[in-house]
């Protein structure tokens, strides 16, 4: 188990912390924008229920406040790493389908996949920050899946998007967990233990 | 023996195992009924209202036996319970709380479940208030819906209703606490206000709320806001000079939810410069210094505008 900070780690760290907290604040209202947008531009109801779509990180957790600084990181980054694919791929479908028409779809879509992937950035420097190099990235392109349907192709993308939402949320959480100063020394705890 | 009845409804009671045609006295809380509301030895009670909820008794003419006795309760079937779910403890869970629209004069039973997704979830209700449970968070971040449905059973009929939710949306803190708002020493125009996260919110840091702050002198009816994202003081730098203040604050948390309910209200007036007594201070001055001309006011004492001084 890590022991607590040297200060300027902590500071650094919770300098880092700060600047995510803004970043996933200006992602997850792009987001919830661009949810509007893509609701209307794809001719979808916007009360539609959508069920897990395979490939996407759920944000959902159990005993989210028990989870360590490590864990919290590890799996923000897989899951903004899982997004920064499958937001990817629905540009590329999005154009195919929509081409000139949807440009100011496409343009919001890929202003969330810059976000994204300057977040995903964010937490692999916070990972590096504890001398942990990030997990490699090999194979972790969404898994090989039989062609959609167009209508299938439109309400995973809303899943898609709903879920980073969700993730947007929680990263906010986890990095306020992060920056939390530990209780006495006032410095942050080492990632491993922050609770 | 207990029986329930519908109000307006017509009830038949009979005389236990008694005959149709057999002598007998029908009392209601121990008087007795007028022979019109017998149809040979049957009690009849057309179109009954609350009033006649009561204990019915019957005896056996001669013997004066008792023969049946029940006690009528007349109500209503439960209308569509209200039902309304809230987190103000997020992210540690939420409560649920319910009550019928209008009372139904008997007993009634409720049931509430809660399913998350494909889970049910368990709802534990509270002693005190009854028509009240509260759920815990299993899972946070969520997009499944939560799905309460209430039921409410009683023994004229049966109703439920059903709210179906997102985790986020349900989110409302309670009111900020301790709220404080004191004039500042030489500013007329400013109060400074403060305040305290709501107690029931468990963890601030991680789940950080902002502010809604309003204010109004009580001499207008127009409310001036201010929204605060961090802090639990603001300062209000506009305030007219000498006006008392009406000073309430609402707390939300910074992503999710709405508003609380406005927290109790706090009054207060500007600072004010210490007014200077020009009439009588300046005659008693003058007054003193004509007898005892060797006795001068302390200048502790409220020193007189120079202009107003007389012969001094």
């Amino acid at each position: 188990m890590a022991g607590a900070d040297s200060p300027s780690t902590a500071l650094r760290r919770r300098d880092l912390c700060t600047r995510g907290i803004r970043l996933v604040g200006k992602m997850r209202s792009d987001v919830i924008d661009l949810l509007d947008t893509y609701v209307e531009r794809q001719g979808l109801d916007a009360s539609a229920s959508v069920a897990a779509v395979e490939g996407v990180p759920p944000a959902a957790v159990e005993r989210w406040d028990e989870q360590t600084g490590t864990q919290r990181l590890l799996e923000n980054l897989a899951a903004y790493r899982a997004f920064r694919a499958l937001l990817a791929q629905m540009l590329e479908e999005q154009r195919e389908q929509l081409g000139e028409a949807g440009a100011a779809l496409g343009r919001a879509l890929a202003a969330v996949l810059l976000q994204v992937s300057a977040f995903t950035y964010h937490l692999e420097e916070l990972l590096r920050l504890e001398s942990r190099s990030p997990p490699s990235e090999e194979g972790d392109g969404p898994p090989p899946r039989p062609p959609l349907s167009l209508f299938e192709q439109k309400l995973r993308g809303l899943g898609v998007l709903r879920e980073l939402a969700q993730w947007a949320l929680r990263s906010a959480r986890d990095l306020r967990q992060l920056a939390k100063p530990s209780p006495g020394t006032g410095s942050a705890p080492g990632l491993a233990e922050s609770p | 023996h207990m029986q329930y009845e519908r109000v307006g409804a017509d009830v038949t009671m009979k005389c236990g195992s008694m005959d149709w045609d057999a002598a007998v006295t029908w009392t209601a809380n121990g008087t007795d009924i007028d022979e019109s509301h017998l149809n040979g030895s049957y009690l009849i009670l057309k179109n009954v209202d609350l009033t006649q909820s009561g204990q019915y008794s019957c005896y056996e003419g001669s013997s004066w036996h008792l023969k049946y006795q029940t006690y009528l309760r007349v109500g209503t079937p439960p209308k569509e319970p209200v039902l309304m779910c809230r987190s103000n403890n997020y992210p540690k869970g939420f409560y649920c709380s319910w009550h019928l629209p209008t009372p139904t004069y008997i007993p009634n039973s409720f049931n509430i479940s809660v399913i998350h997704g494909t889970k049910e979830m368990i709802c534990e209700k509270d002693a005190v208030p009854k028509n009240r449970c509260h759920i815990r968070y299993l899972q946070l971040f969520s997009t499944v819906k939560y799905k309460v449905t209430l039921t409410v059973t009683n023994a004229l009929g049966k109703n439920f209703t059903t709210l179906t939710f997102d985790e986020v949306a349900i989110v409302k803190p309670d009111p900020p606490e301790s709220v404080v708002a004191k004039p500042v020493p030489n500013n007329p125009r400013r109060l400074e206000v403060s305040w305290q996260n709501p107690s029931s919110w468990p963890d601030p840091e991680s789940f950080p709320l902002k502010f809604f702050l309003r204010y109004r002198p009580l001499i207008l009816d127009q409310w001036q806001h201010v929204e605060l994202s961090d802090g639990t003081s603001h300062t209000i730098t506009d305030a007219y000079a000498g006006k008392e203040y009406i000073i309430q604050v609402a707390a939300k948390d910074n992503d999710i939810g709405t508003w609380s309910d406005w927290s109790v209200a706090v009054h207060a007036t500007p600072w004010t410069e210490e007014p200077k007594h020009l009439t009588t201070e300046a005659q008693i001055t003058e007054t003193t210094s004509a007898s005892t001309s060797s006795f001068m006011a302390p200048p502790t004492t409220k020193i007189c505008d120079k202009g107003a001084m007389v012969g001094s």
